[in-house]
């Protein structure tokens, strides 16, 4: 833990971490200072004026708080008559060539343009002369669209292209009203980290092409999940909503902030992963081609594991850890023998050194967590033996080829449980539509042996199964959510102190707590 | 402007009307004038003779609900889901699309009003910053034969045409 | 036993069972109409055939036909379906046969053989109406029950605990008009209200016995469950009360029921207290004697009440907003053609007896006619009370209806027979 100081904002003593700026350091106790430039991630820049402050101390009159470190017994104002002016008169001037077009605005409802009028100006504008026109809808490349009128010239996006990409697609042209933030002609946006501006942007300026026009920001419902895009495990919001007469759908991505994993952004990528979710579901189950009840296709399933006498099972890299307890849990029970083996997953070279990995399953450390062999000859070596194989979401078709997998299958059926429609699926004899990672609770680990939760955020009008419950249908022995937490439990001690709901929101550090284990 | 109140005086406590008699036999003196007149003519009844006779609708009333346009016809709406998002009873559902000619930059691509869930309470024109949509049609009575025909859409919500003229609606209208 | 007499025993069980049927759509009309016009406004008048709206008369036809094609349902929870079903009829057949021995004409005296005009010639006369309106409350009782539905059993405890707070006060103002009358013969009652009291006013009961009078209208207004004390169907807090389950025909049976029984009651009270069939001042006797000039007096009086009426229909039947070729005009015009053409007949009819030869069988028949058509107008009369009541006042609370029964008109009903026997044992 950082060191605490006291200091005073207006007149009141408030108790924060040292070495941090005004802005972080009192926002943190809950203290509002109302800044547009500023974002911890990218720095203080100190051109919007907006988090003009006052320091009781003979300094000059007003500061910026963001490039103001906070010190012991600082007095800080905030609520006098000229701080509230100068609040006011920087939002005057934001606002004078500001088309004031919330109505079609994507940003509206969270935009701080927005927000604080409504806090700190709530004045009628005073200008008479038209404003300057600028260009609206740029496209701008990667999936980034434009609008020159609503942009404040805060320099976000400007910072986050130079700064966290370092390729610098973006910069501010010329001054004063005719300042435009700007790409260089014929280079547009044009890295993996690009629609990050978007969030950046404290107004409406940079808009997202894929989200544009979907749904206003206040019919969106949030949840707290976990990218399972690659192993990285980027933090995310899911928004989400159901209309009227309609499923529950998934309308984006937002990354949220976690430190340890990813900070404030994720990438393109796994931003638009929400696609899947909604996309290409399989919602059925099947009896070979054919369509059936769930009870029927059970049925058939614990037939088909009664008649055979050697069974393996495979599990997805990206199956929560409660799902690989529960299933591994009922590989004992049926004495089968149980592989993770999943190499189509890892496209080599595809990783950058910032959040973007190679291997894109988002459990793979989980499945050594619990001792699962991953390994291809382990796999090939079981399957030989086996009639029956049942694949809990392993997207076969990723590590082998059509033939390949005609060839390794040939004396074995299987029974598939899926999220997604896929090609390896055709030679299924059974397949079990389950639910995708949006639509349950649970752990994953991700690259750095960080063990993060995720939380349920779409409830679809038709629920499917989860893998859980599918192997407690199979005669799993662990039926329960409870059963299953307290497995886990005795497979990561780590996780001993906590329950389902006091995981901490930053995700245990699995490294850490083994050290802490050893030494104890 | 404060509320007029009018102060009624208790009554029920003398005699004569604590037997009740008497005051029940004045008030079938009331009715029976009131049976009398209209049977003697029945010319002075307060009912209107609908549907020969139409009512009078005023322009403050809230009528079926209409998109207005542009003078060159064209949709004003932009689909900012104000009226959606206001609607207490969840009748308005709208898909919004990119809009190509230079008045705005969205449009809604159906916008569609249950009209067995409305309530008529007139959220929708309040919530609208564009004037775009309006009760003003008049329309009062709607029968159909079938529930799918009260969700009406786009294209008959902008060809109704407002039943009053404008200086009306300035004065308050729906 | 003569044909004659055959054929007068069916004529009078055919009037005293069809004519409360009849009456049903007379009651109906005057109800919706009168209500109409008791608040200004039109009442239903729009339903007609080939545009002849019969001044809404139609309108009964055609609800009749809607609640005789709807579908007759009996909801699933309903265990006790007999009781269910029967309970409508229960309501219904009590309110005709208590009208049964409701004299409405006096003696017929035909070939020297005197025929009671009542469809039950009975001694026991008004303990028969008591009986069976008692008993009539069962099938309230039964409906509320066998529906199994909260308001159902609501309304019929309702009505069970009125009913009987009701026969009380009910029967002891009889006691009364019993004492004074000495006889439970309606027929007797009826022709002993024929004589006049100090030689100029009719022995009516009202007369007699106002506050017997008073008591019996009340407790007859809450016998037939008609507002002011129509809590057992209370709409505003029971839905319907103990009908809230039946729908269609028994809902019809029901509904029917409620006005035969207000038909019946109409019925005692006039025969009570308003002289029955009496004509005031001409007793049967006198009537019989006197054939010849009423005839004669009506022939006049005919003509010239059906000229006034001629002259109201076409004020009123016409469309009040601008209209080309008015329909209702023509339509009022052909009612008055028909009333015309009725009015003949009648004069006709009257020409035949001023003909026949005086004081026999035809003067006989006449004098049971009129009194007949008394008797209904009467009747009539007494079920327009009703309908004013009922669009007059409000309904009771019902602790106000208990107090009002037990406090009220109980101990009043008591000091009344008090205050009769003494009077009467001092005049004998």
């Amino acid at each position: 833990m950082a060191d605490k100081i006291k200091l005073f904002v207006n007149g009141e003593e408030v108790e924060v971490e040292a070495g941090k700026n005004l802005i972080d350091a009192v926002g943190a106790v809950g203290i509002e200072i109302p800044h547009l430039c500023y974002h911890p991630a990218l720095g203080a820049d100190g051109n919007c004026r907006m988090c003009l402050v006052g320091i009781e101390d003979g300094r000059p009159p007003l500061v910026p708080a963001c490039k103001t470190r906070a010190q012991e017994g600082m007095k800080v104002l905030l609520d006098a008559k000229h701080i509230k002016k100068i609040q006011r008169d920087v939002m005057e001037l934001e606002l004078i060539n500001h088309p004031i077009d919330c109505p079609v605005c994507d940003q509206a409802g969270e935009c701080k343009l927005q927000d604080y009028y409504m806090s700190y100006d709530q004045a009628e504008s005073r200008m008479t002369v038209a404003p300057v026109k600028k260009n609206k809808k740029m496209d701008f490349g990667g999936g980034v669209v434009h609008d020159q009128e609503r942009c404040i010239i805060c320099g976000r996006c400007v910072r986050f292209l130079r700064q966290i990409t370092k390729t610098g697609e973006l910069g501010i042209i010329n001054r004063t009203d005719v300042a435009r933030v700007n790409i260089f002609p014929g280079r547009p946006i044009n890295n993996r980290y690009g629609i990050n501006v978007v969030d950046l942007c404290p107004v409406g300026a940079m808009t997202s092409s894929d989200f544009r026009f979907k749904q206003r920001v206040w019919f969106l419902k949030k949840a707290l999940s976990v990218c399972h895009g690659c192993s990285k495990g980027c933090n995310l919001t899911i928004d989400h909503n159901k209309e009227k007469n309609k499923d529950d759908i998934i309308y984006r991505f937002r990354p949220r902030l976690n430190e340890q994993v990813n900070g404030y952004f994720i990438c393109d990528e796994g931003r638009l992963s929400y696609k899947l979710e909604n996309e290409d579901r399989l919602t059925t189950p099947k009896i070979g081609t054919v369509e059936r009840d769930l009870t029927d296709v059970l049925a058939s399933c614990k037939n088909e594991i009664e008649m055979s006498t050697n069974v393996t099972i495979l599990l997805s890299p990206n199956a929560s850890l409660e799902q690989m307890v529960a299933v591994k849990a009922l590989a004992g029970k049926l004495n089968a023998s149980i592989s993770g083996f999943s190499d189509g997953y890892i496209i080599t070279g595809d990783g950058d050194d910032y959040l973007i990995q190679d291997d894109k399953a988002a459990n793979r450390k989980g499945l050594e967590l619990l001792g699962i062999d991953t390994s291809q000859q382990g796999f090939e070596q079981a399957i030989a033996e086996a009639d029956l194989l049942i694949n809990f979401g392993n997207n076969l078709g990723l590590s082998y080829g059509a033939d390949a997998l005609k060839t390794l299958l040939t004396d074995t059926k299987t029974i598939a449980c899926a999220t997604h429609d896929s090609e390896y699926l055709a030679g299924a004899k059974l397949t079990i539509a389950v639910r995708s990672y949006s639509e349950y609770d649970g752990c994953v680990v991700n690259c750095d042996n960080i063990l993060q939760k995720f939380n349920k955020a779409v409830t679809k009008n038709n629920e499917l199964p989860t893998i859980c419950e599918i192997a407690a249908e199979f005669g799993g022995p662990l039926t329960s959510p409870a059963e299953i937490f307290a497995e886990l439990q005795q497979a990561a001690p780590a996780l001993k102190p906590y329950q389902p709901a006091t995981i901490p929101a930053e995700g245990l550090n699995l490294n850490d707590s083994e050290a802490a284990n050893v030494t104890a | 402007m404060g509320a007029k109140v009018k102060t009624m005086e208790r009554r029920g406590s003398t005699f004569i009307e604590r037997i009740y008699l008497v005051e029940i036999f004045k008030g079938m003196a009331r009715t029976l004038s009131h049976l009398l007149r209209n049977l003697k003519d029945n010319s002075k009844l307060y009912v209107r003779h609908y549907p020969e006779v139409q009512p009078e609708i005023p322009a403050g009333w809230r009528g079926r609900h209409r998109l207005t346009t542009h003078d060159d016809g064209t949709v004003k709406c932009v689909a900012c889901f104000m009226c959606q998002t206001n609607c207490p009873a969840d009748c308005i559902s709208i898909e919004a699309g990119e809009r190509h000619d230079d008045k705005a930059e969205k449009m809604p691509v159906s916008f569609n009003i249950n009209l067995l869930e409305c309530i008529y309470c007139g959220y929708c024109v309040e919530a609208c910053p564009l004037d775009a949509i309006r009760m003003d049609t008049g329309i009062f009575s709607l029968t159909d034969n079938n529930r799918q025909a009260f969700i009406i859409g786009l294209d008959e919500l902008l060809t109704t045409p407002g039943a009053y003229p404008e200086e009306d609606q300035k004065k308050g209208g729906a | 036993m003569s044909l004659l007499d055959i054929f007068m025993i069916a004529v009078r069980v055919a009037f005293s069972a069809f004519i409360p049927l009849c009456f049903i759509a007379v009651c109906v009309w005057m109800e919706r109409r009168g209500a109409g016009f008791f608040q200004d406004r039109a009442g239903p008048n729009r339903a007609a055939i080939y545009g002849f709206r019969a001044a809404g008369l139609v309108q009964n036809a055609a609800d009749g036909i809607k609640l005789f094609f709807k579908e007759d349902m009996i909801s699933d929870h309903i265990k006790h379906k007999f009781f269910f079903v029967m309970a409508p009829f229960i309501v219904f057949f009590c309110a005709i046969i208590s009208f049964a021995v409701v004299p409405f004409a006096d003696t017929l005296v035909l070939g020297g053989r005197g025929y009671v005009m009542q469809g039950i010639p009975m001694d026991i006369g008004i303990l028969w109406f008591l009986a069976v309106t008692g008993f009539s409350v069962y099938g309230i009782i039964l409906a509320g029950w066998s529906s199994a539905n909260k308001f159902g059993l609501l309304g019929s405890l309702r009505s069970a605990a009125q009913v009987i707070s009701y026969e009380i006060p009910m029967g002891l103002a009889l006691v009364s008009m019993l004492i004074v009358y000495g006889t439970v013969n309606l027929s007797e009652m009826a022709q002993y209200q024929g004589q006049l009291l100090f030689g100029f006013i009719p022995m009516w009961g009202a007369f007699l016995q106002p506050v017997s009078l008073m008591i019996f209208v009340i407790a007859a207004f809450a016998e037939c469950n008609r507002t002011p004390f129509d809590l057992a169907e209370g709409e505003s807090e029971l839905v319907a009360g103990f009908h809230v389950e039946y729908s269609a025909m028994k809902f019809a049976v029901f509904f029917m029921g409620e006005y035969v029984a207000m038909f019946a009651s109409s019925a005692i009270i006039i025969t009570l207290f308003f002289g029955g069939y009496q004509i005031p001042f001409l007793n049967t006797q006198a009537l019989i004697t006197f054939a010849k000039p009423v005839a004669f007096f009506m022939m006049i009086g005919l003509p010239i009440g059906m000229y006034y009426f001629a002259g109201w229909i076409r004020r009123n039947n016409v469309s009040h907003y601008p209209r080309e070729n008015d329909p209702r005009v023509t339509e009022a015009n052909v009612y008055i053609k028909c009333f015309w053409g009725l009015v003949v007949i009648i004069e006709l009819l009257l020409i035949g007896i001023l003909i026949c030869q005086s004081g026999g069988s035809a003067a006989h028949v006449f004098v049971a006619l009129l009194q007949i058509c008394t008797f209904l107008v009467k009747v009539t009369m007494m079920i327009f009370v009703y309908i004013w009541v009922r669009w007059t006042l409000p309904r009771f609370r019902y602790d106000q209806l208990q107090k009002l029964g037990w406090q009220m008109l109980l101990p009043l009903a008591l000091l009344n027979i008090f205050i009769t026997s003494a009077v009467v044992i001092a005049l004998s």
